[in-house]
């Protein structure tokens, strides 16, 4: 009788197990054909990058290097200089080293003009290890501030 | 087809020209179908754990397997120094013989098979038993202990579970008392309900399931998959293998699971009858529908162990489809 009833449960068992399978079949399948479909990275944080306010067209950075000071990996390499007859620096050079970067955050929060943000790419690439440093300067160009088209 | 017929009749007389054109149909059929199923398989699995499977090389994936086979065919084929060379060539051959000629046996239509036998049954059951012949013959050869483990695996595995195989087939040839698979679409001979006939199923399912179960372990199929268990022997009996060797193998495997599921279609399901659709059709379609379940669980059952599988067919498949076989006989015995 014993025997029985664990051939029965076995079974009830194996029929459990191929209706799950069955019920996962016939849902949506999660993967993503990558090169074409690409996920939604709008809430994700990649690689830190400095703000582009729409005001200026350009960032804030001062080169306070508050975030340099408070970065746990060291980062960062900040040069900066002073416009003519301004009172705030310019940032001149803003490197930040990716592959010592664990995405803490803490310079986003330390930032006295808000200048940092997370930006949102996630498919960073390089085949050698001095390309993972990132220029942040770079999209900018020329600085407005130096060249004196803004005060 | 019938043009084609006569004109080889005229160069090779008439039993020659229907061997060679029956072959050539066949294996252009199997070949397409073997190609299909892998297909079909890789999407199953993918869907079960929500994957896509193939999907790159043509619509969905379709050529895929096409493109696989082209690998395989500019593929090394590597002997091992240590085996047994000639036993080593042959086996890949060999393997793929009865399942040709179990194939030709299945009906698929009312009077359509590419080989007729009254006694079609008991040639098939002889035949799908050669095909171990051959497998173990690779294992044997390749001299390779993972390779002679699985040859012996195949052996007790397959032995097993002829057996429940057999005996629940038996059990609807006692109903449709023939063995002629072209008689098992007779209609009449059917049970019936309210003057509908219905297939054996109906009447046999314990039958049924343990038809199921046993020609997926005669096809080495997971959850019986223990000679080729990857995780332990590599890849078994055709560890050995590489190229187009390797691939017929896998040739025979998925052929002789769509002349099984059309076996078990034949016996169970109604074979090649049913409404609307030509004959030909019904019965693939039956068989995919087999297939379809053994690739289910395929990738819902974890592998067996290989005393647990032992002990499964014979205290519980084996008894249970003698008793089923008894039971059957004692009813037909009353009812008559």
């Amino acid at each position: 009788m014993n025997a029985v009833l664990r051939v029965v449960r076995g079974l009830q068992s194996l029929l459990v197990g191929l209706g799950i399978t069955g019920r996962e079949s016939l849902r949506r399948a999660v993967t993503l054909q990558y090169p074409r479909e690409r996920p939604d990275a709008t809430h994700w944080g990649g690689p830190i990058e400095l703000v582009t306010f729409p005001a200026t067209g350009t960032h804030d950075c001062i080169a306070c290097n508050a975030c340099a000071r408070i970065c746990p990996s060291d980062c960062f390499e900040i040069e900066g200089k002073r416009p003519e007859g301004a009172r705030k620096m310019r940032a001149t050079k803003f490197f930040l080293d990716f592959s010592t970067c664990s995405l803490c955050g803490l310079c986003i929060d330390v930032c006295p003009t808000d200048t940092l943000q997370y930006s949102r790419r996630y498919d960073d690439a390089a085949f050698h290890r001095v390309q993972t440093v990132n220029d942040l300067l770079a999209p900018f160009g020329e600085d407005p501030y130096l060249m004196g088209k803004l005060q | 087809m019938s043009v084609l017929h006569h004109l080889l009749a005229a160069v090779l007389g008439d039993f020659l020209a229907s061997l060679v054109l029956g072959v050539v149909f066949l294996m252009g059929f199997l070949t397409f179908n073997v190609l299909f199923l892998i297909w079909l398989e890789r999407k199953v699995a993918g869907h079960i754990q929500r994957r896509l499977g193939p999907m790159e090389v043509g619509p969905h994936g379709a050529l895929q397997t096409v493109a696989d086979m082209l690998k395989l065919l500019s593929k090394e084929l590597f002997t091992p120094v240590a085996a047994d060379r000639y036993t080593y060539l042959l086996a890949p051959i060999l393997v793929f013989m009865p399942t040709l000629c179990v194939a030709s046996l299945i009906p698929v239509g009312d009077a359509a098979a590419f080989a007729e036998m009254p006694y079609g049954l008991i040639v098939i059951t002889a035949l799908s038993g050669l095909t171990v012949i051959s497998i173990f013959m690779a294992g044997w050869s390749s001299n390779n202990k993972y390779a002679v483990l699985g040859g012996l695996r195949s052996v007790a595995q397959v032995v097993a579970y002829e057996i429940p195989v057999l005996l629940s087939a038996l059990s609807v040839v006692l109903i449709a008392q023939t063995l002629d698979l072209q008689r098992f679409g007779d209609t009449r001979s059917w049970p019936h309900l309210f003057g509908l006939p219905l297939p054996y199923v109906v009447v046999e399912p314990v039958a049924a399931v343990i038809f199921l179960i046993g020609i997926t372990a005669e096809t080495n199929r997971a959850p019986f998959d223990i000679p080729e268990a990857e995780s332990e022997l590599v890849g078994g009996f055709h560890t050995e293998y590489s190229g187009m060797r390797f691939a017929m193998f896998f040739f025979a495997e998925y052929t002789n699971m769509m002349v099984l599921g059309a076996l078990g279609a034949t016996l169970f399901l109604g074979g090649w009858k049913g409404p609307l659709l030509p004959g030909w059709l019904w019965i693939m379609l039956k068989a995919y529908a087999v297939i379809v379940v053994m690739m289910w669980a395929r990738w819902t059952f974890p592998r067996l162990r290989f005393d647990q599988l032992m002990s499964f067919a014979w205290k519980l498949l084996i008894p249970l489809a003698l008793a089923n076989l008894v039971v059957t006989a004692l009813v037909l015995g009353a009812i008559a």
